[in-house]
């Protein structure tokens, strides 16, 4: 049976989407050091949203025979993080890098299950996209067209 | 993307009201999609148009709405071009539809009221728009979860 990952367009969006997931992830954690305490339960949610992509995506990959493209040990952050709002900008970025990595499997696959997972992926990184303009001072605080660069 | 050619059956209903609607149904014989029915793309379309006229009617006459719901009417006329030109482009038979005039809405009764109808469509148009990103064809599906995640981003917002 042809699997989700049997194209190499497909593929290669899929690894890009997993790639933006493990900084996502990462940026989470660097944030909770510098959040308000009011933020923190929004940050813990959202980290858990991009584990849990994260991990179906490596699984996805396992099944697919593929080798799921590794998380680096730490990132460059665009900006320094020292402060609450340069902590909320970076998620902005990360949030922002998953919402275009995800629009882009949308683009490049028919399985259902993969499209479910990507439009939730770029619904809530607008979500909880919302808060960290709000905190980093980011405007607008909704992209017209998340997803898009 | 092919069009499928007219049965003969259509190309003489087509012949035949020809006399009566002139150009529209020439258009629609034409491209060979007359027995379509709407674009999928209609629905979400005539949500975005009635959430930007109710989002500028509510920015008027509530000001302390304005700054709040500025963005939302600006962001859903935006929505609404982007459907419309893709309805157009792969539907040039449904430009009546895509043409057809918004009837302005009514001013709710209060700046709350407002408001909250604004953020119930938002947030219908969120999870319609999800749906339709899941089944749609590939190149329309990443535009459909774009609109979602924004309306999504102003329902909350609103919330």
């Amino acid at each position: 049976m042809a699997g989700p990952l049997d194209d190499s367009d497909t593929r290669n969006a899929v690894q890009a989407a997993l790639g933006a997931e493990h900084a996502a992830v990462w940026s989470c954690g660097l944030a909770s050091a510098y959040l308000a305490p009011g933020d923190q339960g929004t940050l813990s949610e959202s980290a858990l949203a991009h584990r849990e992509r994260r991990d179906s995506l490596v699984a996805l990959c396992e099944a697919g025979e593929v080798a799921p493209v590794a998380a680096a040990a730490a990132y460059a952050t665009p900006r320094p993080v020292n402060d609450a709002a340069s902590a909320a900008a970076l998620l902005v970025v990360a949030e922002d890098d998953c919402a275009v990595a995800w629009r882009a499997v949308l683009e490049r696959t028919d399985d259902a299950g993969l499209r479910k997972s990507g439009v939730a992926a770029v619904v809530s990184s607008a979500t909880v996209g919302v808060r960290w303009r709000q905190v980093s001072g980011t405007q607008p605080v909704v992209p017209t067209f998340p997803g898009t660069r | 993307m092919s069009t499928p050619s007219p049965s003969r059956r259509s190309v003489l209903r087509a012949t035949a009201g020809l006399v009566l609607t002139g150009t529209a149904l020439t258009a629609a014989a034409a491209c060979g999609n007359a027995d379509q029915g709407p674009d999928e793309l209609e629905a979400p379309l005539a949500a975005a148009r009635a959430d930007a006229a109710l989002a500028t009617v509510a920015g008027q006459v509530f000001p302390d709405l304005t700054a709040r719901v500025t963005p939302v009417a600006q962001a859903r006329r935006a929505h609404a071009d982007a459907l419309a030109a893709e309805v157009r482009r792969a539907r040039p038979d449904r430009a009546d539809a895509v043409d057809a005039p918004v009837t302005p809405p009514r001013p709710p009764a209060s700046s709350a009221a407002a408001a909250s109808a604004l953020r119930t469509s938002l947030v219908a148009a969120r999870d319609a728009g999800s749906d339709l990103a899941v089944r749609t064809a590939r190149y329309r599906s990443g535009l459909m979860a774009s609109v979602a995640a924004a309306c999504a981003g102003y329902a909350e917002v609103l919330g």
